[in-house]
């Protein structure tokens, strides 16, 4: 009781309504982001399929291998459109970054290249067309030229 | 022990000490910018730059970049510390001497040896297929030990000092649990506890890296694990950049009151959220690893709930706290206060922006694109680096208002454009540490990147003119109120 009459002695009781349900609001919103978004990471993505087609992925300084069933398969990397495709992304070297992009130039998924680790990144071509793997990992000098081609039909 | 609570001014060797190392932070932020418009001029195929050249660039740039502002956070920190402890001045003084020594090696390692593995240079990519000589490598591993320890031997004295003076407890306010009836630990002094603490933790895990680099360089057929160094690197810088961030809003909950005339509160809200942030802030780096899918799952939802956790309290309270300060206070807004609000604003647009990427669901598509260095340079150029200058303001009294407004005003104006060029370059997938735009295989991505770097590169070029506007300021200013019955 005194402790809310000193209060009110320095700001209003509004401001400490205001808080309150500044604070709860806040509470309640972040809670909801997190349950909304980590519904939608890209390592629960189509888990419980199987995918239909594995390509293992070998990146170096500065190139990407496509391999199926321990056979390099040659560029550009032939894939058929709507069906889901596992990449196994490994690197022979230093770390890379394994970004597709769209025909329109857009990222749409990516992976990192670690040497020791094999990432399993799952991907539905929904677009026949010309995709592109960039490096998106900085991985030295000739970084920017480290590229890939997949058609996808 | 004492219940000494009031602020004591510091003696004026303590001034000298912190205007020196804030100066020399600010010459350095002042080359580094340079540097950083150089990198822009080149992606915008304005100047060229070889590969080899522009990396070793990128690679000064951001360990000069974050390096600087990092130790010019634990001289505001001292500051703040020594009005209400006894930091030691000598531990101070050494460890600016160690920290100038690694910047002149680090410099010599990037720009003449051309040491260029970037900031967080990822293992092994230092020791393979280098475009630069093994000394390089290096004098930049041990350049980087001698200023982590420089922020280790800093950090650890001021650490002591409040401990000293308040007790682990109190230093983080968790008296404000249980009884209430004692004087609350200055806002200030809990902030400073919390960029203590992470701070350590952090060099000393980035002491830890560079030891096993070390190691490599001496005898390099040691091999290590990339995953755990990736993991150790990112630990270290990522908390370090992020408490230097937290430095700077340490000195807001200390001056701010001094222009509005009302004490920052330490509520059980504000205990809550800092507290919050330590315990966060130290795990919170995973964010950087969301695309390493070998990593556990659970550390990767663990990523994005510290990263919204160390975010997101902090910036509430604080935004509520400087609206209470300011909100009918009668503030005049001179230079000083006018540099906080702005650099609070800059830091919470940059947090939200850092909230985005640090979504996973996000991050599939924003990973390693322009929206990162976007969303960083917002919260440091647009962000702590107004709270430094005003800070550095203050502390060397300066009397040219005027001139150091119009200063702000030209920097907010560059600085904000220029990251509005990274922001849409990462939306438009342009991706992040590419020397050149041209080798893309999309023309009009390679136009659209190419364009966007240039008009980066301008704006980069207006903040740097009105960060010299505030610099004549300093030096007139303090020219102007240097009569002797200051
Ligand atoms: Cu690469």
């Amino acid at each position: 009781m005194r402790r809310a009459a000193s209060r009110k002695a320095d700001a209003p009781a509004t401001v400490y309504r205001v808080r309150r349900y500044y604070a709860v609001a806040l509470i309640a919103g972040l809670a909801l982001l997190l349950f909304l978004t980590l519904a939608r990471t890209p390592y629960v993505r189509s888990a419980l399929e199987t995918p239909d087609k594995k390509i293992d992925v070998v990146g170096w300084m500065w190139a990407w291998d496509f391999q199926a069933d321990g056979q390099s398969v040659g560029h550009p990397l032939v894939l058929p459109a709507r069906k889901l495709v596992e990449f196994a992304v490994t690197s022979k070297d230093v770390n890379h970054g394994f970004g597709i992009y769209d025909p329109d130039g857009r990222l749409v998924a990516q992976t990192q290249a670690m040497p020791g680790y094999v990432n399993h990144l799952r991907v539905r071509f929904e677009e026949p067309g010309t995709y592109h793997v960039l490096c998106l990992e900085y991985c030295g000098a000739a970084h920017t030229i480290m590229m890939a081609e997949i058609s996808v039909q | 022990m004492s219940a000494r609570a009031e602020t004591r001014e510091p003696a004026a060797r303590d001034q000298r000490l912190v205007a020196t190392w804030l100066t020399t932070m600010l010459a350095v932020f002042l080359l580094m910018v340079v540097l950083g418009i150089t990198m822009r001029l080149s992606q915008g195929a304005v100047v060229s730059l070889s590969f080899p050249d522009f990396y070793a660039i990128m690679t000064m740039h951001g360990l000069g970049m974050a390096g600087s502002l990092f130790a010019a956070g634990i001289a505001m920190v001292w500051f703040v510390a020594a009005r209400y402890a006894r930091p030691s001045r000598a531990a101070m003084w050494i460890a600016y001497a160690l920290f100038v020594a690694g910047a002149v090696a680090l410099l010599v390692a990037t720009l003449v040896g051309k040491f260029a593995a970037g900031w967080y240079a990822l293992y092994p990519l230092p020791f393979l297929k280098a475009t630069w000589p093994s000394w390089a490598t290096g004098a930049t591993i041990i350049a980087l030990m001698a200023m982590g320890l420089a922020w280790l031997v800093a950090q650890l004295d001021i650490l002591r000092a409040l401990a000293a003076e308040y007790g682990i407890g109190r230093m983080f306010a968790w008296d404000r649990f249980r009884r209430q009836d004692g004087a609350p630990v200055p806002a200030a002094v809990l902030i400073a506890s919390v960029c203590a603490v992470a701070g350590i933790l952090g060099t000393i895990v980035g002491a830890a890296t560079l030891m096993m680099y070390l190691f490599k360089w001496f005898a390099p057929a040691t091999e290590f694990d990339p995953l755990l160094l990736k993991n150790s690197m990112f630990m270290f810088g990522h908390t370090i950049v992020n408490v230097a961030m937290y430095c700077g809003i340490c000195v807001i909950y200390e001056l701010m009151p001094g222009f509005t005339g009302r004490p920052w509160k330490v509520t059980r809200t504000v205990v809550l959220a800092w507290n919050a942030t330590l315990l966060f802030i130290l795990f919170a780096y995973f964010h950087h690893l969301y695309m390493d899918f070998a990593q556990p799952l659970a550390l990767q939802v663990l990523g994005q709930i510290a990263s919204y956790g160390s975010a997101v309290p902090a910036t509430a309270v604080t935004v509520f706290g400087l609206g209470s300060q300011i909100h009918r206070s009668g503030l005049r807004w001179s230079f000083v206060p006018a540099a906080f609000t702005l650099g609070i604003l800059g830091w919470v647009l940059g947090g939200i922006t850092a909230v985005v990427d640090s979504t996973i669901a996000v991050n599939l598509v924003f990973h390693n694109t322009l929206w990162v260095p976007a969303h960083f340079h917002t919260y440091f150029l647009v962000g702590y680096v107004l709270i430094l200058l005003g800070f550095l303001f203050q502390l060397l009294r300066s009397g040219a208002e005027r001139l150091a407004k119009v200063g702000l005003a030209v920097m907010v104006a560059g600085g904000y454009t220029f990251v509005l060029m990274f922001f849409l370059g990462g939306m438009d997938s342009v991706p992040r540490r590419f020397a050149t735009y041209q080798t893309i295989p999309y023309p009009w991505l390679v136009e659209r990147a190419t364009e966007l770097a240039k008009w980066g590169a301008g704006a980069g070029s207006v903040f740097l003119v009105g960060a010299l506007i505030f610099c004549v300021s300093l030096v007139l200013g303090r020219r102007r109120s240097a009569n002797p019955d200051e």
